[in-house]
């Protein structure tokens, strides 16, 4: 499987690797929501502040210190637990939608220093044209450097959805009372499961700015996030692997229909529609079910 | 200091009066989100859609009407209703038959709602700037404390009280009010007892769509109606109905106020920070009392 | 675990198969020059991003009469919504899928700037930014590849900035929406002042989130502070809700304001009656002056295309147009290098006379037209009166200051 996805640039034409590109960045970022949304029945409704917390952060060290390129983008995933940590702090005392509430404020709060701060982060207009080390700078480069560190976050995602952790993560989204009783802390449990999630929207982050070699305050807007959030539902939450079709999907939908049509937010809203009504575990959930008649999960 | 200067008891007073009759259209938009987040425990993502609809199809009525004071008054009757039509068919098709999901699939019904909304808009009325007049009666402004305060604000201070009144009437002396508020606390007891739970819910969303397409309607002669103001209300109605307590109409008004006198007053101490505002003061409020001012139903 | 890996790797191997099945790259017949089009056809901007479409779409036309090279001129549109990560996908789709010669757009001056830096310069690819009004466009983020047939922050500046400076106010207010284009007015606007009339003072700034509905409470706060005259940074959507606010509070008759494109004619014409008169305002084109034949005969053709009169926009996307097809034809080839020597300094005939691309930054010089609203006689809509005409060299940053802010 690997083998194939890494010969690809060799085989597509640029284009079709730049936007799988742009999609591993947007699965990474999905990924990480869901391990909240769906395993964690959190509502983390500005998950693209921490992603875009990561891409600031790097392209600020990129742009604005002589450190080498390589700390840049290690800080971004750091910089953006960091801050995941601290929102996530406040977050976790309130419950569901004041959760969520809550943080789209402490995320807008971030968004107006990215949007105001002219000096330093560009205001409005972002930072662009980023300088990248040469191995990651092509399209191609920044493909495999996608490939890779998705792969890589994915394995220890899945680790962490396997481990005990996760499994005490899916309890406590099932029946917080219940854990509560038995002894398990769950804002503790709660609060570990945002800083690891940021941890990987940073680095989703950092890969936008290998990919793009911009950022600007719309990354951490949230619209965006509410996207995002479409994504881990349109995939299917309480799946795996599930986000990665959703981030593929509307992906691809905004490319290539919106290579014909500006109504192509129409046409995703049907299908948004459509999804709800026919296929309520979301397109992986489906088809998992489907194949494997994999056992179906309430959730509350 | 230059600052303390403009600082003087008249200009407080006009600017209470100005953030007044702000929270006045942010109440009227609020108070029927909440009275949705209360009902069906649905944070409709599309309210901000129907506000849009709401002002442009005053823009249409008054239009039709060619402009006068009659197509004004006909416009910020009529429109309300025509918001209230669609979304009493989006409630009958499509959206009664999710009540048993769960709240994310809800949400992401009513965001499918809002993107198709909006597309429906463009197709309909296109991208340019429209706008309405208010009669002749409410142009101009008069002197209040020694300041100029638009004659339509001082409109929009009695609608906000009307409004406000209708509701408490709605929901204590009607028997479908009284059933509402019953279903927004219990609703398998509701559903128990004999009554058609779906009926209930479908009345309290065509009201509370209802109430944002009057918001809309009111605002519009003080806007340009544009496609993209769905957006611009839907965050800060979201945050005035958290801060105030989810579900909790009253919630709304108190949010309201509070969201539209602090903008007022912050505008005249420090006016460099008027952007972050609303999420300063959610953020203080949540991490205060976290769920909201007011009693939350949820 | 394995078993959860290779499913997720299908499953985007699926969608990428699908699509590529779907979307097979086109292959273009007989070699015409391709241009692409990113702007902002949703959302509040839309307005400005169908106008300069119909501007070009009519220059394209004319064009095509004759042709070009031997060839026609093709375009293709995307629409970004006003996003800056969606005019990047869409930009990068255009040159890579569509191998376009030349990338026109957007209203969005941060989705200018990001195509500008991220894909016009790396990929060698000309931009010619058509609306988006940031100076930093062809000033301190200029380079080769990048063009502007719009005018800028720095020009309307200026433009407020000299005039106002020949007025007798000495105490200022300055308010706008607090993104990137007002400030950068209100900073090019102040300096100029500054410099032609050292004495003014500035007694207060207030900023507003853009696209705020009640500017009222600022208004008030700024009438309080009694300044002998008031620079508004602002445009679009929130011109119109300024505008409504001016007249509603009356503010008009009480201090002088400028604001640039408070004469714009997509914001004058929805207001009706309600537009305030005796407002200052700065633009780049008028549909109704220079009352020339040969603006004339523009206006009348466009009327007649799309039933409104143009707006500034429209006469930007159809100087593009003639900006691209007179700079391949002076190349005599296909060339990106050489399209790009024969557009610098290149000089075409436009609908207000002839306009020059000036080579030292790629900026086109335009006049600026300074006017007062008023009510037009016979119509239900305000114009521009009173204009007064600022030529290119008065409003523009000179050859020398722009190379100062590239560091050269």
């Amino acid at each position: 499987m690997l083998v194939i996805l890494a010969s690809l640039p060799t085989l597509l034409p640029r284009f079709y690797v730049y936007i799988l590109a742009v999609i591993f960045v947007m699965a990474l970022l999905a990924m990480s929501l869901n391990m909240l949304v769906g395993h964690g029945g959190l509502f983390q409704f500005h998950h693209g502040a921490f992603y875009g917390v990561g891409a600031y952060t790097a392209a600020l060290m990129l742009t604005k210190t002589s450190l080498p390129a390589w700390m840049g983008l290690v800080a971004g995933p750091f910089a953006a637990a960091f801050v995941g940590l601290v929102i996530g702090v406040f977050c976790v005392r309130l419950n569901r939608l004041y959760f969520g509430m809550l943080q789209i404020s402490l995320g807008s709060l971030l968004w107006a220093i990215a949007f105001r701060w002219y000096n330093v982060t560009g205001g409005d207009d972002g930072i662009h044209g980023i300088p990248l080390p040469s191995l990651i700078a092509s399209s191609t480069g920044a493909y495999y450097c996608g490939l890779i560190l998705l792969t890589l976050s994915l394995l220890v995602l899945y680790l962490i959805y396997k481990s005990p952790f996760g499994a005490t993560l899916q309890a406590i989204r099932d029946n917080p009372e219940r854990c509560e009783a038995i002894g398990i802390h769950v804002r503790h449990h709660q609060l570990m499961a945002i800083v690891i999630a940021t941890f990987f929207a940073g680095i989703s982050g950092v890969l936008f700015v290998v990919v793009e070699g911009s950022v600007f305050p719309d990354l951490l807007f949230w619209v965006f996030s509410l996207e995002v959030f479409i994504m881990c539902l349109l995939g299917g939450w309480f799946t795996f692997a599930g986000p990665i079709f959703g981030a593929a999907i509307i992906v691809s939908l905004r490319t290539f229909v919106g290579t014909y049509t500006e109504y192509w937010t129409l046409i995703l809203g049907i299908m948004l529609i459509l999804l709800i009504f026919f296929l309520p575990e979301g397109v992986w959930g489906y088809l998992l079910e489907k194949l494997g008649g994999r056992k179906h999960k309430e959730y509350r | 200091m230059e600052l303390l200067q403009t600082i003087t008891l008249p200009a407080l007073g006009s600017h209470l009066l100005v953030g007044l009759s702000r929270a006045m259209i942010l109440f009227v938009v609020t108070s029927g989100m909440s009275l949705v987040l209360g009902v069906l425990r649905v944070p409709n993502v599309a309210h901000g859609s129907l506000y849009m609809i709401g002002a442009f199809a005053a823009f249409s009525i008054s239009h039709l009407f060619g402009g006068g004071p009659l197509g004004f008054w006909l416009a910020l009757i009529l429109s309300p209703f025509v918001v209230a039509a669609v979304s009493l068919i989006a409630e009958r098709s499509l959206f009664c038959h999710l009540y048993e999901r769960e709240h994310l699939m809800l949400l992401l019904f009513t965001f499918a709602l809002m993107l198709i909304l909006g597309d429906l808009v463009k197709m309909v009325w296109g991208a340019d700037y429209r706008s309405i007049m208010a009669p002749e009666f409410f142009r101009g402004s008069v002197t209040l404390f020694e300041a100029p305060f638009p004659r339509y604000n001082l409109f929009l201070l009695v609608v906000g009280p009307l409004v406000a009144v209708g509701l408490w009437l709605f929901s204590n002396k009607t028997r479908v009010g009284k059933i509402a508020r019953a279903a927004a606390v219990d609703r398998e007891m509701v559903g128990a007892i004999g009554i058609n739970v779906s009926w209930v819910f479908a009345f309290a969303f065509v009201l509370g769509c209802f109430l944002a397409g009057l918001g809309g309607a009111l605002v519009s002669p003080t806007v340009s109606i544009t496609i993209g103001m769905d957006h611009d209300i839907i965050m800060d109605a979201f945050l005035i109905v958290t801060i105030g307590g989810l579900g909790n109409m009253w919630g709304a008004m108190v949010g309201s106020l509070i969201f539209g006198i602090t903008q007022s007053f912050g505008v005249l101490f420090l006016p460099q920070f008027a952007i972050v505002f609303p999420y300063l003061e959610v953020v203080i409020i949540l991490i205060w009392r976290p769920t909201g001012l007011l009693k939350s139903v949820w | 675990m394995k078993q959860g890996f290779s499913v997720a790797g299908i499953a985007l191997l699926g969608c990428l198969l699908a699509m590529t099945l779907v979307f097979l790259p086109g292959h273009a017949e007989a070699r015409n020059i391709k241009v692409g089009i990113i702007d902002c056809y949703s959302g509040p901007a839309a307005v400005y991003g169908n106008d300069a479409l119909n501007g070009f779409k009519m220059a394209v036309d004319e064009i095509n009469k004759e042709g070009v090279l031997g060839g026609k001129i093709e375009w293709t549109k995307r629409d970004t919504k006003f996003k800056v990560d969606l005019a990047l996908n869409m930009a990068k789709e255009l040159v890579m899928r569509e191998d376009v010669d030349v990338i026109v757009g957007t209203i969005n001056s941060g989705a200018a700037m990001a195509v500008s830096e991220a894909i016009a310069k790396k990929e060698k690819v000309p931009f010619i930014a058509w609306i988006s009004k940031s100076e930093k466009i062809t000033g301190e983020k200029g380079h080769r590849y990048v063009f502007s047939t719009g005018e800028n922050t720095a020009m309307a500046g200026k433009a407020g900035g000299v005039a106002l400076s020949k007025k007798p106010y000495v105490k200022y207010w300055i308010a706008g929406d607090d993104y990137e284009y007002g400030h950068a007015i209100g900073n090019a606007a102040w300096r100029n002042l500054k410099a032609g009339k050292p004495d003014v003072e500035k007694i207060g700034e207030s900023w507003w989130k853009p696209g705020e509905p009640d500017l009222t409470p600022y208004i008030t706060a700024i009438l309080a502070a009694k300044p002998d005259a008031v620079i508004f940074c602002t445009g679009g959507k929130s011109m119109t809700n300024v505008l409504k606010a001016v007249k509603a509070t009356g503010m008009a008759e009480k201090v002088p304001i400028w604001i640039h494109t408070a004469t714009d004619h997509a914001v004058l014409k929805p207001l009706g009656s309600e537009a305030p008169e005796g407002v200052m305002g700065t633009m780049d084109y008028h549909f109704y002056y220079p009352d020339s034949k040969t603006n004339k005969a523009f206006v009348e053709k466009f009327e007649a295309a799309y039933g409104q009169a143009p707006g500034f926009p429209a006469f930007h996307g159809y100087i593009t147009a003639y900006y691209i097809a007179e700079a391949f034809k002076k190349a005599g080839s296909l060339d990106t290098e050489k399209f790009i020597d024969a557009l610098e300094g290149m000089k075409i005939q436009s609908p207000v006379g002839e306009l020059e691309m000036r080579a030292c930054d790629h900026q086109v010089v335009l006049p600026m037209y300074l006017g007062v609203t008023k009510k037009a006689e016979g119509k239900d809509f305000a114009i521009s009166t009173e204009i007064v005409t600022l030529t290119g060299d008065e409003v523009m940053p000179t050859c020398d200051e722009i190379k100062a802010a590239r560091g050269e």
